[in-house]
């Protein structure tokens, strides 16, 4: 052991190669612990959480559990946008640093992380590389560089291996419970330095692996140094550090490196302060910590590994164990599920994973063998997406289930204590897992607003605590008229972690909540979505906010040239203001109102060819406008003037879509600048146009209708033009046209359809009973009706026969 | 006097690899399974290829690499194939099932030609057993008169009976395989007590199915409790497909005595024509039209060889883009006259494409669009 990696320097020194979350690792770890006896174990880890080692070790923590570190670029070190940063480093219960510091726990002895504070990190690295790179969750685990080279892909193709993790499992896992120390760690090393070598330098100097090395190698001489000064004997310091790391590591602490080092490591300044930091332990469900090591920067299957750690006692078939119990609680799942799966094929299973690990030269069944087994055995017929139930099973098992706990002495953040205290003051029961209802008179109870203001901030914050099951829904702008809100809410660990999660943006709820909303606005959005993060900042009750968001809304207005993103903008403005009165947030919505109308009435011109699918949103924008210019008591003369002069030139154009044109006839007529007969004249034009033109009725129809049905009903005109229209146009014609027409009587109540019909028929001297009632027919006039019918059938075959007969014989 | 190997179209299995199997049978020192010819690694070794080269008797065999795509389906076959239950290759047609029974038989029993071909008029008879009516007749019911079939034969000898196109016989045909899958027990009542063939070690059924096929004869539950099913898919790189239609045109040409080989670059384009026509999607993210008939490999395969046969008889020697087009268009038009407006619009916005960034074949490849029609 001691001739793997030795710095005979001060102490002696032995860096140990990891892969992180590997339970052959873990186990190996402890073996090396008992054995050499450190006097120190440095493990690799930013080192600012290095206050969190007692609660990771105590004994009512169990993991999983992640550390979670968050940055705030106050000063705009790491890029212009002073942006937040956050990421997690998990710890599964048989991750190897874990067993180094439960080891250390037990045995008395000390322990310390000892990478860059993780800010520092991040300084370290370039834009979109390393822990900068752009994904929704960051790992700290950078497994990725011992599998992210040229080297593994052609080594797994000559050892006939799918991909870097079964190679690892093969070469690493299987064998990993009963290899000796030596010859384990020997062959894990040479790995590591193979997958260094065929990695381009530049890499490593992106992804600030080269300042991490020369921070970890600095506190080794640290520890080493400071080790001969306390004690007359010499320490042994055991490092464990990701396997990419190691040799780097041992370079810079090898022969006179280790001097320069040193000296580097004193002039070492941190680049974002530490009170712009902060690192908490959050619990964390095996789920998360699969998912997050999807993307090869951990070990997958960590329900499967669970298990083999679990019977890592009996050291040469925990593998074989796990893969059988695996193999019987998929068929178990399977069978409740689709009760189509029998014990033998549980036996084949097991003789399809057995016999693969032979062929494959395995010592045991592994994970890709307990894939391959289900897929062989459990599999029914052809492998899609009707048949693959076992598989979906299996992979949900391989992932685990379950989720961590900390100790009651775990440091919370401030955000926790803020969300506990508001729930006490507000009444809510904050760690009650069973769900509980509570209504909410927003508008009358002052405290029924505050408490709904702090629902809607958890929801905000993505945190599941809180649901509105009923209520105003301004965002859609559904249920307004309704003044209470029924929520229901519930406490559990994922709340926590979603606090957690959130913390990096503020000490409070309502903190985080503005802060988060502070980084939407800087995000590209459309004035659609700004209005509707305006009527979200309204329900918070972030008051403080409300006029960046206006500003923001008021700038992305004037900015937009999306047409229908200003009417969204402007549905959700005219509801905030209508809204106003109740919940008195005193913003001029009305200025951004007239922004918005502005804005549209110049591009209203530009909708006059409109596509058929945008024909419902464009009417609806004409209609809106018209209410809102026409609006009384407010100061919109001008609006109004600009609005109808643009109505009047639409109108005009020859290549105004039809059923825009109606529905601009309509608004005309309604407000009294046309006349019925104009109107009249404008639908005349289409019914007597081009065959083209005149199909292009039923949609004008449709427009007119749509702002002044009551035209319908003043006078005959119109209704003698559908009357005429539907006379002109054939059956087939008639059904291309039917969805038009119908969308057109829609918006007639059944009793004025009704009227219509009426006089629809008056028009073809027929009566309103003649066309809704029928007379009833007597069973003896059916009788005979059929017995007509027969004998005329039979007389016109007879004839039929005889017509061909008669020419037989002619 | 033997047949000349030469002589025949297409030469079995394990004539035409006759030296590799005897290379790997002698030097395979692994454990066997009762009656098989070799180690299921020196079966694995045989269809996957030897990393490096065999020493036999003074000289160096290189084991060919047969099968390309999914090296796991390949062991899970020979798993299978030595436990209890049968194997079962189902997939699109075209994707080498066929193939890959025949080499997994003739690498595991030395023969691949035990084969029962399902049609829609396969009967019982045809599986397990027939009579010779005049021997029948002469000596009455007894082993003399009785006329052995694949399944017959592969439970006497111990071999593999290969099972092609199983979901096109009858539904109650195919059921017949179920008492013996699960028994091991063949009875010829005729034979009375001497009736009873125990299948020795060694036997078991490799079926093939075309998943296109499903609706034909949906095999019954029961039986398919009794295999092992392994879905064979398109191979899913561009370069192994390329590297595919390069192995099988050339031993295609040798074969029948042509001396040219096909071209790289052609059998590439060919390639990624195919591929993207299957997956939907350009290597450059144009979303293309999938034209609903099979563009499988194998077909990719013939048209490279006609291409090449018309070459040589009709050509100056070499594959011409021109002519390869004109094949593309049979070969698509097969099924419906969509997919060929689909293989326009394919050259019309991938090829033009490609052909104006890459040039060279491709360029010449989208001028031989005018044959498309």
């Amino acid at each position: 052991m001691e001739t793997i990696l030795r710095s005979e320097e001060m102490a002696e020194i032995m860096l140990l190669p990891i892969r992180h979350h590997s339970p052959a690792c873990s186990y190996q770890i402890e073996k090396v612990i008992e054995n050499w006896k450190p006097s120190a174990i440095l493990v690799e880890g930013p080192d600012n959480a290095n206050t969190l080692r007692g609660v990771m070790v105590h004994e009512e923590t169990k993991a999983p559990f992640a550390i979670y570190y968050s940055c705030y670029d106050r000063e705009g070190k790491l890029s212009e946008e002073k942006g937040h940063y956050k990421c997690y480093y998990p710890f599964l219960e048989y991750s190897p640093e874990l067993t180094a510091l439960r080891e250390a726990e037990k045995r008395g002895i000390e322990a310390a992380f000892i990478d860059l504070p993780y800010g520092d990190i991040l300084a370290a690295s370039e834009k979109g590389k390393g822990l900068l790179r752009e994904a929704e969750k960051n790992n700290y685990n950078d497994d990725y560089l011992l599998s992210r080279n040229a080297y593994i892909k052609k080594l797994c193709q000559k050892t006939g291996l799918r991909n870097f993790d079964e190679f690892w499992e093969k070469y690493f896992e299987l064998n990993g419970f009963y290899e000796d120390s030596d010859t384990w760690f020997f062959h894990l090393l040479t790995y590591c330095r193979l997958a260094r070598e065929n990695t381009p330098p530049e890499a490593l100097l992106e992804e600030g692996c080269l300042e991490r090395e020369a921070h970890m190698a600095g506190r080794i001489v640290q520890w080493a140094e400071k080790g001969t000064e306390d004690k007359k004997e010499r320490s042994r310091l055991l490092v464990i550090t990701g396997g990419f790391h190691t040799p780097g590591i041992f370079e810079r602490l090898s022969g006179e490196e280790w001097g320069k080092t040193k000296l580097l490591f004193e002039k070492q300044e941190g680049v974002i302060s530490a009170r712009d930091q902060s690192v908490y332990l959050m619990p964390y469900s095996m789920e998360a910590a699969d998912a997050l090591n999807g993307y090869a920067s951990g070990m997958p299957y960590a329900g499967f590994y669970q298990r083999v750690w679990e019977g890592s006692r009996d050291v040469e078939e925990a593998f074989q164990k796990a893969t059988l119990d695996m193999l019987v609680a998929v068929g178990k799942e399977t069978r409740k599920k689709d009760g189509n799966l029998s014990t033998y094929d549980e036996i084949c299973a097991w003789q399809m994973a057995r016999g693969l690990s032979e062929l494959r030269g395995k010592p045991q069944p592994g994970a890709f063998e307990l894939l391959d087994a289900v897929l062989a055995s459990y599999v029914k017929g052809e492998y899609n997406a009707a048949s693959d139930l076992p598989l979906r099973v299996l992979q949900k098992l391989m992932a685990g289930r379950g989720m961590g706990r900390l100790c009651s002495m775990a440091d919370i953040p401030p955000i926790i204590h803020d969300f506990e205290m508001q729930c006490k003051s507000l009444g809510l029961k904050a760690h009650s897992t069973v769900e509980a209802e509570t209504t909410l008179s927003i508008f009358s109870s002052k405290k029924h607003r505050k408490t709904s203001m702090f629902f809607h901030r958890m929801v905000f914050l993505g945190t599941a605590f809180a649901k509105r099951v009923k209520g105003p829904n301004l965002q859609q702008r559904r249920d307004k008229n309704l003044v209470r809100e029924i929520w229901r809410y519930k406490w559990n660990v994922q709340v926590s972690s979603a606090l957690i999660d959130v913390s990096v943006h503020g000490a409070t709820v309502e903190e985080a909540a503005a802060s988060r909303v502070l980084e939407q606005l800087n995000e590209d959005m459309g004035a659609g979505d700004a209005a509707v993060l305006l009527t979200q900042v309204f329900e918070m009750g972030l008051t403080d906010q409300l006029d960046t968001v206006y500003d923001r809304a008021n700038e992305l207005i004037v900015r937009e040239e999306d047409f229908y993103s200003i009417v969204d903008a402007l549905k959700s403005l005219m509801m905030i203001e209508e809204l106003d009165g109740l919940y008195r947030s005193g913003l001029k919505v009305w200025e951004l109102v007239l922004t918005g109308i502005r804005k549209l009435i110049a591009l209203l011109p530009s909708m006059i060819a409109v596509k058929e699918e945008n024909l419902p949103d464009c009417m609806d924008a004409v209609k809106l406008l018209y209410q809102i210019t026409g609006r009384e008591g407010r100061d919109v003369d001008k609006e109004q003037e600009m609005y109808y002069e643009a109505l009047d030139r639409m109108r005009k154009d020859r290549n105004i879509h039809a059923g825009l044109c109606g529905c601009i006839h309509g608004i005309l007529y309604g407000s009294g600048r046309e006349t019925a007969k104009e109107a009249e004249r404008a639908c005349l034009g289409y019914l007597t146009g081009t065959r083209e033109q005149l199909l292009q009725t039923a949609f004008f129809f449709r427009g007119l209708f749509y702002t002044a049905k009551d035209l319908l009903f003043i006078g005959s005109g119109f209704l003698e033009m559908l009357d005429r229209f539907l006379g002109q146009v054939d059956e087939g014609e008639f059904m291309e046209l039917l969805p038009q027409l119908r969308l057109a009587f829609a918006y007639f109540t059944p009793a004025e359809t009704d009227k219509i019909a009426a006089r629809a028929a008056g028009l073809h001297g027929k009566k309103r009973e003649d066309i809704t009632e029928r007379r009833e027919i007597l069973p003896d006039w059916y009788a005979y009706g059929k017995e007509l019918d027969m004998f005329a059938r039979k007389h016109m075959e007879n004839t039929e026969r005889l017509e061909d007969g008669g020419r037989g014989y002619g | 006097m033997g047949i000349d190997m030469q002589e025949r179209i297409k030469p079995p299995v394990e004539e035409r690899y006759q030296e590799e199997l005897e290379v790997l049978r002698n030097t395979d020192h692994g454990c066997r399974p009762e009656n098989w010819q070799m180690s299921p690694k020196a079966v694995r070794t045989f269809i996957l290829g030897s990393q490096r080269p065999i020493e036999y008797q003074g000289r160096e065999y290189q084991i060919e690499k047969k099968y390309f795509g999914n090296d796991a389906l390949i062991e899970r076959c020979i798993v299978t194939l030595a436990g209890n239950r049968g194997l079962m290759l189902v997939g699109e047609p075209g994707t080498a099932k066929t193939m890959l029974s025949e080499l997994l038989s003739a690498a595991i029993s030395g023969v691949s030609t035990n084969t029962i071909q399902g049609t829609a008029g396969t009967t019982e008879d045809m599986i397990k057993y027939s009579w010779n009516y005049a021997l029948l007749l002469a000596k009455g019911p007894g082993r003399e008169a009785l006329v052995p079939a694949p399944l017959y034969v592969g439970m006497e000898k111990g071999i593999l009976t290969r099972f092609e196109e199983i979901t096109r016989t009858p539904a109650e045909i195919q059921d017949s395989l179920i008492s013996v899958l699960s028994d091991k027990v063949l009875n010829v009542p005729e034979l009375g007590d001497e009736g009873f063939l125990f299948a020795r070690p060694g036997f078991n059924i490799i079926g093939t199915a075309n998943t296109r096929d499903k609706g034909v004869n949906e095999m019954s539950s029961a039986l398919k409790r009794r295999f092992n099913f392994e879905t064979v898919t398109p191979v899913r790189e561009v370069s192994m497909e390329k590297q595919i239609i390069l192995n099988e045109v050339n031993r295609l040409a040798r074969e029948s005595k042509i001396p040219m080989e096909a071209d790289e670059d052609v059998a590439g384009l060919l390639a990624s024509t195919y591929h993207e026509l299957r997956e939907g999607i350009s290597a450059y993210g144009h979303r293309i039209d999938k034209p609903a008939g099979v563009m499988s490999t194998a077909e990719a395969v013939s048209v490279c060889y006609q291409t090449i046969l018309t070459g040589y008889y009709y050509g100056d020697g070499r594959m011409d883009v021109d002519c390869l087009v004109q094949n593309l268009v049979g070969a698509v038009s097969k099924e419906n006259k969509e997919d060929l407006e689909k293989v326009k619009g394919y050259f019309h916005t991938v090829v033009k494409d490609r052909s104006s960034k890459e040039g060279g074949l491709w360029k010449q490849y989208y001028e031989a669009r005018k044959w498309l029609k």
